[in-house]
């Protein structure tokens, strides 16, 4: 039941909240964000297609992706606690990298924020498959 | 010993899980061979850091992971003593031992459905429960286990399954919901969530926080053992799953409410185990003795297995009950006597639901009154599970025997012979209907209720997944009844490491917050430094 109003809109809409996911994952370290939050709001721009277009579209899309994509964000986010040992210091300590980004200053990256990066993929996915699920039911209460 | 050893009995599984999932669907193949070989393998890893971890910790050690390095009680401590890694290799054994019979008769559409990668979860939930160090990671993997068995339950959607399945994590919700008050709680009063920190404040907190803390864990935690009056939805769930999940739930899950209920009671309050003595042996005799009546009364063989999970629970708490009592028995016999009947049961319990599986898949239903004489087609499953039913009552030589006389030596030596009569008519009780099961199921003239003729056992190789695992359990059992001597001594040494709180506490270390400091060093009535926990 796709919906015209809501086409215009999510055009907009869509790059808007996926821009904020990206922002939201980043700063999460230090200030309020992180790979949930942020794997939740991706997971609205979802919801946001699947009401424009309909559940069958986006699940034709994205439907295959979404167990692989537990499972990998799931490895990834363990990968990062490994990282720890590998480092010979400890299960999930944290190893931080300074890149230097010229003028820009400097970039920190460590495994903290690839864990975040596996807790995103992991929610994005699981919640999306809610979703589909529960979009799946009520048009199926409709027709 | 290298402490990250600890976080592999929660990591590998995870990993592990995680792998399958990735990879379970790609390119709209299905790799069934796959999954069940990385199992295996993942399963063995565990197993092999399971006894090295036991092999260490039993000889006195205490081996704890600060995670992060961040110190206790700011960061997520992994602690590993003798109980927990007696429980640890437990649970690896069970899990690798249930592996090829639900190989062998799990069906295609549950194996898509990803059993293997729910079955990791669980091992994941367990044993993190068993290794967590603070009371809120105890919540977190209590919550991973009871999802990924609520999920377990429920794939497969019969509507049998999916009523179960709403009753099951309804109820076991509501207990999650009291443990979340009582960590709560613990927190608000105490300011600190860490298990050994805890320990170290409760010694000197105020008599209500004590009793109001030990009575919300005593229920929540009672009520994932099974205890009466809280064991309902036990019974109730369990007998719905197929075999291979049924075998894992009732072999471990309930135990690990037992085992929090051992940690909590033996570090939070070891003044209680005295004070609420007849409490505990209270609530272990009705346990007993309820389950065993709920089993003589039901209809069908995976019910009645069922209800022996709640008979045998009340034996542990019995244990629990005179673990510091005693009058020519050193202290702690008696919570070493119920740690060897956890091993036991653990074994015997999953052995017999597997077998009971067996049966049931061979004739299509577990009805006592609609099937009967299946010994004449399969002579060696109707050894096999009368050896195991004979265990389980605790016949000698096997495990049972050792286990029950221990209980007994304790409970009458400490005086309390009410409950030590109740646990011999108890066993009796099992015994008379572990019998009545095996005549009813084995002996008679051949009924058979299913469509289809007994099919599981005849292929050789299927036959020897569905018995391996049967018969392997049973010579454990054997083995733990054989040697009782040794593993009585092992068990001791983890009864001994429980039961020494200032060990866990000096293992633990937890440092002194310096700028948030809790209730137990100032008092509320500091008027310049009000609530400080709560800033």
């Amino acid at each position: 039941m796709p919906e015209l109003y809501l086409r215009m809109l999510d055009r907009i809409l869509t790059p808007v909240l996926l821009i904020l996911t990206f922002f939201l994952l980043l700063r999460g370290h230090n200030l309020p964000g992180g790979g949930f939050i942020a794997g939740l709001m991706a997971a609205a721009a979802f919801q946001l297609q699947i009401l424009s277009r309909g559940e069958e579209v986006v699940r034709k899309q994205v439907g295959q992706y979404i167990q692989p994509g537990i499972g990998i964000g799931l490895l990834v986010a363990v990968g990062a606690g490994i990282a720890g040992v590998l480092g010979s210091t400890g299960f999930f300590k944290g190893i931080w990298f300074d890149i230097s980004l010229g003028p820009l200053g400097y970039l920190e990256i460590g495994t903290p924020v690839i864990f975040d990066f596996g807790v995103f993929a992991v929610v994005v996915s699981v919640v999306t498959s809610y979703l589909l699920g529960l979009n799946r039911v009520a048009e199926g209460v409709d027709a | 010993m290298n402490p990250n050893l600890l976080a592999v009995p929660i990591a590998l599984p995870l990993f592990t899980a995680a792998l399958l999932l990735a990879v379970s669907r790609w390119g709209g193949r299905q790799l069934i061979d796959l999954q069940r070989g990385l199992t295996a393998i993942a399963l063995l890893v565990n197993l092999g850091v399971a006894l090295a971890l036991a092999n260490y910790t039993l000889s006195g050690h205490r081996l704890v992971l600060q995670m992060g390095g961040w110190q206790a009680p700011f960061g997520i401590t992994l602690v590993a003593d003798g109980l927990t890694s007696i429980l640890l290799t437990m649970a690896a054994i069970i899990f690798l031992a249930v592996l090829p019979f639900a190989i062998g008769t799990i069906d295609f559409h549950r194996e898509r459905m990803g059993y293997y990668p729910l079955t990791l979860f669980l091992l994941m939930g367990i044993n993190g429960a068993f290794l967590a160090g603070d009371l809120f990671n105890l919540y977190v993997f209590f919550e991973v286990m009871l999802m990924a068995s609520f999920v377990l339950l429920t794939v497969g959607g019969q509507p049998a399954q999916t009523h179960s399945g709403i009753r099951y994590v309804v109820l076991n919700l509501i207990a999650s919901l009291v443990f979340l008050a009582a960590a709560g709680i613990a927190y608000g009063t105490l300011g600190t969530l860490n298990m050994a920190h805890m320990a170290e404040r409760l010694q000197t907190a105020a008599p209500a926080v004590k009793t109001l803390l030990a009575g919300l864990l005593f229920v929540s935690f009672g009520s994932k053992a099974g205890l009466f009056p809280l064991f309902f939805w036990l019974p109730s769930s369990y007998h719905t799953p197929p075999p291979a999940v049924m075998a894992l739930f009732g072999g471990l899950l309930t135990k690990v409410g037992v085992y929090t209920l051992f940690r909590s009671f033996t570090l939070f309050f070891p003044d209680l185990l005295v004070a609420w003595q007849p409490l505990i042996l209270g609530v272990a005799g009705a346990t007993m003795l309820i389950g065993v009546l709920g089993a003589m009364s039901q209809p069908t063989v995976r019910r009645v297995l069922s209800f022996h999970i709640i008979s045998q629970v009340g034996y542990m708490i019995m244990g629990l009950g005179v673990a510091v009592d005693g009058q020519n028995l050193a202290m702690g016999f008696g919570l070493a006597a119920a740690i060897l009947y956890m091993i036991h049961h653990i074994i015997v319990k999953s052995t017999l639901i597997l077998a009971g599986g067996a049966i049931q898949i061979e004739m299509g239903s577990d009805e006592l009154a609609r099937i009967g004489g299946l010994v004449s087609k399969r002579p060696l499953l109707a050894i096999l599970f009368f050896l195991a039913a004979i265990a389980l009552a605790g016949i000698p030589p096997f495990s049972g025997f050792v286990s029950k006389l221990s209980l007994l030596q304790i409970t009458m030596d400490s005086g309390h012979w009410l409950v030590a009569g109740i646990s011999v008519v108890v066993s009796l009780l099992t015994l008379n209907s572990m019998t009545a099961l095996w005549r009813e199921t084995f002996w008679g003239e051949y009924e058979h209720p299913g469509r289809l003729t007994p099919w599981l056992l005849d292929a050789p190789l299927r036959r020897w997944l569905v018995l391996g695992p049967i018969a392997g359990l049973l010579v454990l059992s054997l083995g733990l009844g054989l040697f009782g001597e040794r593993f009585f001594q092992m068990t001791n040494t983890a009864a001994q490491q429980a039961l020494d709180q200032a060990g866990y506490i000096a293992a633990v270390r937890p440092v002194e917050p310096e700028s948030v400091a809790g209730p137990a060093d100032y008092p509320a009535e500091s008027p310049t430094d009000k609530g400080g926990h709560d800033e």
